[in-house]
């Protein structure tokens, strides 16, 4: 019986490694095949004499093949592990980790997403006598071992929604949160509330959760894994994969494949090699803590060693971080010790740390995220500016810091009541003077020729020319024009079919009308060059960070060169403007994504300046005290340049961000410019949850305390001044400086 | 004569496209007509199959659609564009287009900036107060603030009470609207508030744009015209005297219009009739040649009961009536002046070729409308077939019309149910009052709908009508 057992068992050890190496090492498993088979056979025939000797022999032959096949694994050898039914999945984790457990969340089909594992698990340490039970909240994405309902492990955004949920309740009792990544990425749902929508904002509150959160990696493909991946320490099972895209989401981009072709495999395998996704790669670039050994070949829920060893790591990572922000020095010194030790060899179950945090530990805990990420992600950029620059530019934000304090902190308080006294006496004063004028003024009224106003006076108000300050106005003409505005030719409105647009004159429509269908109000994708010289005023913008260069972290084959391209197309760096400016002399942070540089996706590079924005808005409060009530009044008059009112005009959509920016907190404001490929490109990588083998993680959480080193602003200036409608196709002879626009219509889209 | 080398493409449709193809055939240049489908059995189609054979007509599937034209216009090789007046003729970008596309075609009218700045009406207004050119009393530039724009209503109700205007009024309309949208009236400064808010937010809705303009309403007022004519030069524009359009329909279109805007020799006004005319001419050509004008327009006014001109727009085209100017102007001394052959002349560069001085008027003009509606019953379109059209030829009447006379013609539902201009000119005010009469009493207008019922035309609102012509 036990024999049986045991033969079944190899048999299904025999069909995972077959299954593994896809083809590969054959004579090796015809080795072990045929061992078994003779075995069997001899079995049947019952000419063995001792079964348990031979199945012992058998065993350690399988042992050595295994052995000496894990040296010759490839990356893509790992991602067929991790997607192995055989492969280890977070149940059984709880069951050989965790001393208890509860499913909570509903349990397999009854749950709203049974891809989403929730559970409260304890761990149970002994300090001298006493028995501790320290509860963890465990999330993780379960795959069941093929189980269908399961969806192998793609998380709807709802089950991301529920994960976040927990957290949050781990969060309000305070106890550490454990997470095990088993995705191969999120399921792709683009209605309400959106996949990549849910992620953001998993990582947007996972940044600033006030309990520790320990990550461990077997299968993290790209913004799945994110969604409960933010922690303070990241493990990673020595035979996972965590890649910003799968090797076939990577090779159909590489490959240019359409919808329903299949990538060739050695494109595949080669794209598993570059796109760096294995432990040791993950380690080497930081992108994660600590590696957990497992057996050869991957751990198989058998592999009790293995969990033991897993729980041990578990402890030690949690530990660390509690440790790490306690500040109670002993203890550290202890956590260093124990830093020496083999994970299979310790014995932390009989030590005891309280996983609780006092407030500023938790803040401290929370500080340590967010510089820890930020770390990342600047490593993933590059920043060329020359050391001297970069110590004058944290000078220069030490100084901005002070110079806040005292000018907003301290002086505006008191400013601002000096100013309601200022406002209380001139009130006073105003109602005394009426008092005292209006006898006076009523014998000058009475008197021929008096001061007060006569009835001639009010006819010359109402019929001659009024004082009106036409200059600050753009009468409907913009300060850039698109060079698509230059070409004689009619664009047909992709809505033409249904609402029966006629065609529009290319110089009228992305001249005057600025890129809007005047029949339907469609928006032809216009510029980011537009947005920036006729949204904001003139001359107010001064860029920051322009240094911060789009890298290759993943040394990507070719990465480079396209980068190389895009930069000189496009005159930038990276995909992410970030300037300083103003809409009617309303001080305004703004980052812009810029789509002419490969697609307008969000890399390192593209996202590392952002949490900079906030620390500056902070350094610079922007007043949104004195606006006119009317932001958008003198910037134009009837003479609106769309007739029937169509479309925007200049002050209609300045008039958007003013309101956008004045009347919400925080004041920042990102403007996503889309161009028709830059669209195309975003949905396409939407679908793929992925952002195409550059920076990582996929989007850095907001509200990071650390200042983003300030660069020396870059004064874009104001564009010579374009009267456009004045400008027809033949004379709008000005190239545009910051770059050529593809000349996409809506033809071809 | 180096204008006979063009080839002018008629933009337009019915009469107007008629009296081009005319006035093409006059100048000795070739045109090129378009056409609907349902225009398919109309005058301007036959008239141009006549006159220029099939070659010159091509059909379109809408009169509106500039792609179509310019298509059009490259094929038939034509070197210029007519609009007539209605679809393009004052769209400023149409125009810009035309003069501005890689193959640049001449746009008869004015160049487009002058239409885009005369188009404006705050542009227009506050051109005309910076000469000193009388304006509706009220704002010339868009109000945003409430408190500001109660003030201009207040004293705007003040200014009329003054003026023993005995129930003032007060318009509210959105700077950005145009053609009726978004205007009301205000009898009560109590009430403006919340009819301002409430075109403001209309203006927001519909213009994205929340500047209103606040006016005087003038009510009892006779509607008088000024038409300008000026070479490309834009130097030196003359006009071809006034017309009075005060006869109109409830819609207030147009019915009745004559020539000269008032008769003071015959008629008593209680203002100097003279000198008002004197000025809205003198004002019109000042303000002709500060922007250039540069082809031919109306300068619209309305004349209060006590002789106080405003102006109120300009229009940038040709307009329907302007047979009725050319038929009592006189070029020295010369009848038969063709203001739209003068206007495609001028358009295609030549200089006028006379002054001011040269231009003398002489009788009374007077131009029907004749339309199938019913008058009775708030001029409501009628739709149907006409059977029978013909009139007595008289020396002293022009007839225009699209409508066959020895066919049936069914008039199309697409536009207007306009069927002729009838032009009638006599040495004075009475006489021709009575020629229009003779001629309305001998004109024969039948037809019948698909059910049966006769044809409804305003021949008898017109009538009617011809007894008050000139007066106020």
């Amino acid at each position: 019986m036990d024999t049986e057992k045991r033969t079944q068992h190899l048999a299904e050890r025999l069909g995972y490694i077959r299954d593994v190496f896809g083809g590969k090492h054959n004579e090796n498993i015809a080795l072990l095949e045929s061992k078994l088979q003779e075995f069997n056979l001899r079995l049947s025939e019952g000419s063995i004499s001792d079964e348990n000797a031979a199945l012992t022999t058998l065993e350690d032959l399988f042992d050595f093949v295994e052995r000496k096949l894990e040296a010759e694994l490839t990356p893509m050898d790992k991602v067929r592990i991790v997607r192995h039914p055989q492969r280890i999945c977070l149940r059984d984790i709880l069951e050989n980790v965790y001393d208890n457990f509860t499913e909570i969340g509903g349990k397999d089909e009854h749950s709203i997403d049974p891809s989403m594992l929730i559970a409260r698990a304890y761990i149970t340490r002994r300090s001298g006598k006493k028995t501790i039970n320290q509860p963890v909240l465990v999330i993780g994405q379960e795959k069941g071992h093929g189980e269908e309902f399961r969806n192998g492990g793609s998380v709807k955004p709802w089950g991301n929604a529920k994960a976040l949920q927990y957290m949050k309740v781990a969060e309000t009792e305070g106890i550490p949160i454990h997470t095990y990544v088993f995705t191969p990425g999120s399921y792709p749902v683009e209605d309400y509330p959106g996949a990549a929508q849910q992620i953001a904002r998993n990582l947007y509150e996972m940044a600033g959760l006030r309990v520790p959160v320990i990550a461990v990696f077997s299968e993290g493909g790209s913004g799945g894994a994110e969604a409960i991946g933010l922690a303070d320490r990241r493990l990673m099972l020595s035979h996972g994969y965590y890649s910003v895209i799968s090797p076939e989401g990577g090779a159909a981009i590489e490959g240019r494949l359409r919808q329903g072709q299949r990538a060739a495999p050695e494109l595949i395998e080669k794209c598993a090699q570059q796109l760096r996704i294995t432990a040791e790669d993950n380690l080497r670039m930081g992108y994660i803590d600590h590696v957990v050994t497992e057996p050869p070949l991957g751990a198989r829920p058998y592999h009790y060693d293995f969990f033991r060893g897993l729980r041990q790591e578990i402890i030690r990572a949690t530990d660390e971080v509690i440790l790490g922000v306690k500040g109670f020095a002993p203890f550290r010194a202890m956590v260093l010790r124990r830093r020496r030790g083999k994970a299979e060899t310790m014995d932390l179950d009989n030590m005891y740390v309280r996983w609780s945090l006092s407030a500023s530990a938790k803040d401290r805990l929370v500080g340590r995220r967010h510089r820890k990420f930020n770390r990342l992600a600047r490593n993933a950029a590059r920043d060329r500016r020359p050391v001297l620059r970069k110590l004058s530019n944290m000078g220069w934000d030490a100084w901005w810091d002070i110079y806040s304090y005292f000018k907003y902190d301290l002086l505006r308080k008191h400013q601002q009541k000096i100013a309601y006294l200022v406002e209380e006496v001139e009130a006073e004063a105003q109602v005394l003077m009426e008092k005292v004028a209006a006898p006076w003024r009523k014998i000058t009224c009475a008197l021929p020729g008096g001061s007060c106003q006569s009835s001639e006076e009010t006819e010359r108000e109402l019929t001659t020319l009024s004082d009106w300050d036409e200059e600050g106005q753009r009468n409907g003409n913009w300060s850039y024009v698109s060079p698509r505005a230059k070409e004689d030719r009619a664009i047909t409105c992709p809505n033409a079919a249904t609402h029966g647009c006629l065609d529009l004159w290319a110089p009228d429509l992305f001249g005057e009308f600025a890129g809007v269908c005047t029949y339907c109000g469609h928006h032809f994708p216009m510029e980011y060059q537009w947005y920036l010289h006729n949204v904001f005023d003139e001359g107010s913008i001064f860029e920051f960070n322009a240094e911060i260069e789009a890298g290759n972290p993943l040394g990507f084959e070719g990465f480079d060169v396209k980068l190389e391209q895009a930069k000189k197309q496009t005159g930038l760096k990276s995909g992410c403007v970030t300037f300083e400016a103003r809409i009617d002399n309303v001080k305004l942070v703004v980052a812009m994504l810029v789509a002419p540089f490969r697609g307008g996706s969000v890399g390192a590079a593209e996202a590392l300046p952002l949490p900079g924005l906030r620390a500056r808005h902070r350094r610079h409060p922007h007043p949104g005290r004195h606006q006119r009530r009317h932001p958008d009044a003198p910037l134009h008059h009837g003479r609106a340049p769309l007739h029937r009112g169509r479309g925007p005009v200049p002050g209609a959509v300045r008039h958007q961000f003013v309101r956008r920016a004045a009347g919400q907190l925080p004041r920042l404001l990102a403007l996503p410019v889309l161009h028709p490929f830059g669209q195309h490109r975003l949905r396409r990588a939407g679908r793929h949850q992925g952002d195409h083998g550059r920076g990582h993680p996929a989007g850095l959480p907001p509200g990071l305390s650390r200042p983003v080193a300030r660069a020396h602003p870059r004064h874009l200036g104001p564009p010579r001044r374009a009267r456009q409608p004045e400008a027809g196709p033949s004379d709008h002879g000005r190239p545009q400086p910051l770059l050529p626009v593809a000349r996409a219509t809506a033809r071809n889209r | 004569m180096q204008t006979k080398d063009h080839k002018v493409l008629v933009a337009n449709r019915g009469e107007i496209a008629i009296r081009i193809v005319q006035a093409c055939r006059k100048l000795g240049l070739a045109f090129t007509c378009v056409y609907t489908a349902e225009d398919a059995a109309s005058g301007h189609v036959r008239i141009a199959r006549e006159l220029g054979g099939d070659k010159s007509l091509c059909r379109v599937s809408s009169y509106h659609d500039a792609n179509e034209l310019m298509a059009v216009a490259d094929d038939a090789g034509a070197t210029a564009v007519h609009p007539g007046y209605g679809f393009f003729a004052e769209d400023y970008r149409f125009a810009r287009r035309v003069s501005q596309r890689d193959r640049k075609l001449i746009f008869i009218g004015p160049s487009w900036r002058v239409i885009r700045e005369l188009g404006d009406k705050i542009n227009t207004k506050r051109l005309a107060r910076s000469l000193g050119v009388p304006t509706v009393p009220g704002s010339d530039r868009p109000i945003y603030d409430e408190m500001e724009a109660e003030k201009v209503a207040q004293s705007l109700f003040e200014f009329q009470e003054q003026q023993g205007i005995r129930k003032p009024l007060v318009l509210v309309k959105a700077s950005a609207g145009g053609g009726g949208m978004g205007i009301e009236e205000v009898y009560d400064i109590d009430l403006f508030r919340s009819v301002y808010r409430r075109i403001r937010n209309y203006a927001l809705r519909q213009f994205k744009d929340e500047g209103v303009l606040i006016e005087q309403r003038i009510r009892d007022f006779n509607h008088l015209e000024v038409q300008v004519v000026s070479d490309r030069s834009g130097r030196n524009p003359v006009h071809f005297g006034t017309r009075n359009c005060s006869i109109q329909s409830t819609g207030l279109q147009k019915r009745v219009e004559i020539a000269p805007g008032f008769d003071p020799s015959s008629i008593e006004y209680g203002f100097d009739a003279a000198q008002v005319l004197r000025d809205i001419t003198n004002h019109s050509l000042a303000m002709a040649r500060k922007v250039g004008y540069d082809n031919v327009g109306t300068w619209e006014w309305i004349v209060t009961r006590d002789g106080r001109p405003f102006l109120m727009e300009v229009n940038t085209r040709i307009q329907v009536e302007n047979g009725v100017s050319a038929t009592i102007a006189r070029v020295r001394g010369q009848k038969g002046v063709d203001l739209i052959a003068e206007q495609i002349r001028i358009g295609l560069g030549e200089p006028l070729g006379y002054g001011q001085e040269d231009i003398t008027f002489e009788g009374v003009g007077v131009e029907y409308r004749l339309i199938a509606e019913d008058p009775d019953n708030r001029f409501t379109p009628w739709v149907g077939r006409v059977d029978g059209f013909g009139w007595p030829e008289r020396p002293w009447l022009a007839m225009h019309t699209h409508v066959p006379s020895d066919d049936p013609y069914d008039i199309p539902t697409e536009f207007d149910p306009n069927l002729a201009l009838a032009i009638i000119w006599g040495k004075d005010l009475a006489e021709a009052r009575e020629r229009g009469v003779e001629f309305l009493d001998t004109l024969v207008l039948e037809g019948a709908n698909n059910a049966g019922e006769p044809l409804r035309s305003n021949v008898r609102f017109l009538r009617d009508n011809t007894g008050r012509i000139l007066k106020f």
